[in-house]
């Protein structure tokens, strides 16, 4: 697994893990009495031939296998939910862009501090490989939230940021949004996770996070050469 | 329409015509369940041909438009031939009038006509097996995608879903009102078969629900062949609409999918442990409460659809909750085998299969509940591991157990026991094998729905983990298939083989073409379905 430092993966992997105690451990108390009930109350010719018809039921325990579930599963939803927020809120100093999905791939803008559209990266997708051109790939600055805000130019998709262990679906006529912060500068994963059609599989995008002064260099970069480069690929599509 | 024939003829040595012609629930129940059974295993191999791809990154055996296709069809048939059809068409209505000392159900020509609008939408769905009409929106077919010409024949998918719907309004209506006007004098709410329970609840469920399906499909049908803009953005619609009137059905089906499952356990465990089922009272609480609850979860399948976050949360709650009935349901189980004298026949063995399968299908879908968990991992192989322990194991154990257990009365034989055995162990076997890795390989991150994925190295070794799975799980379904063909020449069944003091077994097997005769059935006045008096003689 992609352990690399990062929001709002970090709160992700303790919910996760609270989840998988609370399992085991249900999982064990139930279990384990289930199979050694199996073993013990075995039918035996001459000796135990009819099973227990004394005890139909018991308020006592059914109320308990009753209230303390209840009392579990609330305090994990509240506890989710305390994490829901943090997941759903980004830092006031977060960087905006805007990514729209269209069948298939992801094109994403970067704005200035006016919100006028500065760059475009258009990420295509691939029939058969995952390979990213240079170009093609999302570049984020390493350390710093970014907030993503999120649309469908046809049908629906999703932007999963694999490192940051966040989904929201690109819905046409809407924009929903979410956000995250990777801090080790590397290559990642995006996909679309919501079914789009044949190229669905091949619908990725690769996020490559750079420290903060390179990102603010590539930004300025000269983009004129690839912008037409792109609109005739897009049109050729 | 009652046909004619003589009482002492077992019901299934009719002639065609008169299985064409029939209103008979026991007939009517058993064609259901050939039914659906012959589509189970052509869904089981459009499964395995999805695995298949799955096994090695890039595309060695189907192209992703016919994945697509295996897709859709695998999802659409597993869930509404094989997890309603089979057992609430087939064991329903073979089952309830035998439960309740009954004739046969309320309306029986309506029943007639239940059946024969599923065998037309069972038609429609071989028509999709034609190049050309391959549906390919996946059994959910979100606009709108599914109003684009990649889709497939949408229209073909609308139909198949009105017939079914059409066939599930009409079988409730029988159902409920067979249950409620139909009983044997004697039988009460308190000692109702719990598989009776269940039926009822799930099919209140279908009455509920499924008039909001058919009307998300065909608003669907409107606006993708006349022009209407329901889903359409640019005119104002909103595809989000979709989904809500879709899963507000589509989320209470897997507990119509899953209810007549609890009633199977709640049968064969009190049988095989020779007591009396824990908790009955309880259980038909929880039966109940599931069903209010089943209505008010539906957006934990909208987590990162847009939805505003206040809802988001409120349903979150709601859904975590309804995994308090579900485990009073498991622990009652559990608690019933205390002091049992238990007997490991191949009805038990796919019961207790089928409930600790249950279990980890139940814990694994608290994530899913829990919002925060949720986004990370929606629409991820997770998500389908899970979904598979409920909906592949507990429901497919359930109906194979239930089928072994049932078999003597429905054909007059026993289910062999060696091949039914061995069976049960490929199946728990490659079934735990494939959707276990399933979920890991969905925790790191794998998107469902993709025929192809990059070449990370331990997705690909979790992949290969998951197809040695699906192999021997096939194998276990052959050899099950085997055994049921095989058992109908095998040794002859008594009449009540497993010693059950319920109803239906108090009848010869095969059941006789009246059931109980012309009078109902004399029920004593301390009946309760899992009272047995005697030790067992099997
Ligand atoms: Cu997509």
């Amino acid at each position: 697994m992609e352990q690399v430092f990062a929001l709002p993966a970090a709160w992700w992997f303790d919910a996760v893990k609270v989840w998988l105690v609370v399992a085991v451990v249900i999982y064990i108390v139930t279990a384990i009495p289930g199979v050694y009930f199996i073993m013990k109350y075995r039918y035996k010719p001459g000796e135990r031939e009819m099973g227990d018809h004394e005890r139909e039921g018991h308020w006592g325990l059914e109320a308990a296998w009753t209230i303390i579930p209840t009392i579990i599963v609330l305090f994990l939803a509240t506890y989710s939910f305390t994490i829901f927020k943090l997941q759903r809120t980004p830092p006031k100093d977060a960087m905006t862009i805007k990514v729209y999905g269209f069948m298939w791939g992801f094109q994403t803008d970067y704005l200035d501090d006016n919100g006028k559209v500065i760059k475009t990266v258009y990420s295509f997708y691939k029939p058969d490989n995952y390979d990213a051109g240079e170009n093609e790939k999302i570049v984020v600055p390493a350390g710093k939230p970014v907030k993503a805000l999120l649309t469908s130019k046809d049908v629906i998709h999703s932007f999963y940021v694999m490192p940051a262990r966040i989904t929201e679906d690109m819905v046409p006529g809407r924009i929903t949004h979410l956000w995250f912060q990777i801090n080790k500068p590397g290559e990642y994963w995006i996909f679309c996770r919501e079914f789009c059609g044949t190229g669905h599989s091949h619908m990725f995008a690769k996020l490559k996070v750079v420290p903060p002064e390179e990102f603010t260099a590539w930004l300025k970069g000269d983009n004129k050469g690839l912008a037409e480069k792109n609109t005739e690929t897009k049109e050729s599509l | 329409m009652r046909e004619a024939i003589p009482a002492e003829k077992p019901y299934f040595l009719a002639s065609l015509r008169e299985w064409i012609f029939t209103t008979d629930h026991k007939k009517i129940g058993i064609m259901y369940f050939v039914t659906s059974y012959i589509f189970f295993l052509v869904a089981g191999v459009f499964g395995l041909v999805i695995r298949a791809e799955q096994t090695q990154p890039g595309f060695q055996f189907v192209s992703p438009e016919f994945y697509n296709y295996l897709l859709t069809g695998h999802g659409a048939v597993m869930l509404l031939w094989w997890a309603i059809a089979a057992h609430i068409g087939g064991f329903g209505n073979f089952l309830l009038p035998l439960m309740i000392g009954a004739r046969d159900v309320a309306f029986p020509r309506l029943n007639a006509f239940s059946f024969w609008s599923f065998f037309g939408a069972s038609l429609l769905v071989l028509l999709t097996l034609i190049p050309g009409n391959h549906i390919k929106m996946m059994w959910t077919g979100y606009p709108p995608y599914s109003a684009t010409g990649d889709a497939g024949p949408t229209a073909l998918y609308v139909f198949i879903i009105h017939l079914i719907g059409i066939s599930s309004i009409a079988g409730a209506v029988n159902f409920i009102t067979t249950y409620i006007k139909m009983r044997a004098p004697g039988i009460g709410f308190w000692n109702t078969n719990m598989f009776v329970h269940c039926l009822i609840g799930a099919n209140v469920i279908q009455l509920i629900g499924v008039p909001s399906l058919a009307g998300a499909v065909t608003m669907l049908l409107l606006d993708k062949y006349l022009g209407t803009n329901f889903y359409n953005p640019a005119k104002g619609g909103d595809p989000l609409l979709y989904q809500n009137v879709f899963w507000f059905y589509s989320h209470p089906v897997v507990y119509v999918q899953v209810l007549p499952i609890f009633g199977f356990f709640s049968e064969i465990l009190p049988t095989f442990a020779r007591r009396p089922l824990f908790g009955y009272v309880s259980m038909v609480f929880a039966v109940w409460g599931i069903v209010i609850l089943s209505f008010e979860v539906w957006i934990h399948h909208m987590f990162v659809s847009g939805v505003p976050d206040w809802a988001r949360v409120i349903m979150s709650y709601t859904t975590i909750l309804i995994a308090v009935p579900t485990g009073i349901k498991i622990f009652n189980w559990i608690a019933t085998l205390h002091g049992g004298a238990i007997i490991l026949r191949t009805p038990m063995l796919y019961a207790l299969g089928g409930i600790f399968m249950f279990l980890i299908g139940g814990l694994t879908g608290i994530p899913n509940a829990m919002v925060a968990i949720d986004l990370g991992i929606s629409d991820s192989l997770f998500i389908v591991g899970h979904f598979h322990y409920v909906l592949a194991m507990a429901v497919t154990l359930g109906i194979l157990a239930a089928i072994t257990y049932w078999y003597p009365k429905a054909t007059g034989r026993m289910f062999p026991e060696g091949l039914g055995k061995l069976s049960f162990w490929l199946t728990f076997i490659g079934a735990n094998l494939l959707f276990f890795f399933q979920m890991v390989v969905g925790m790191l991150g794998n998107p469902r729905r993709y025929p192809d994925y990059p070449a990370i190295p331990e997705w690909v070794m979790l992949h290969q983990i998951q197809t040695v799975g699906g192999i021997i799980l096939g194998l276990g379904i052959l050899v099950f298939t085997i055994a049921m063909i095989k058992g109908l020449k095998g040794e002859k069944a008594p009449a009540n083989p497993w010693q059950s003091p319920s109803l239906e077994w108090r009848i010869d097997s095969p059941a006789p073409a009246h059931n109980f005769g012309d009078k109902p059935p004399k029920v004593e006045p301390d009946y309760h379905p899992y009272k047995y008096g005697a030790p067992p003689a099997f």
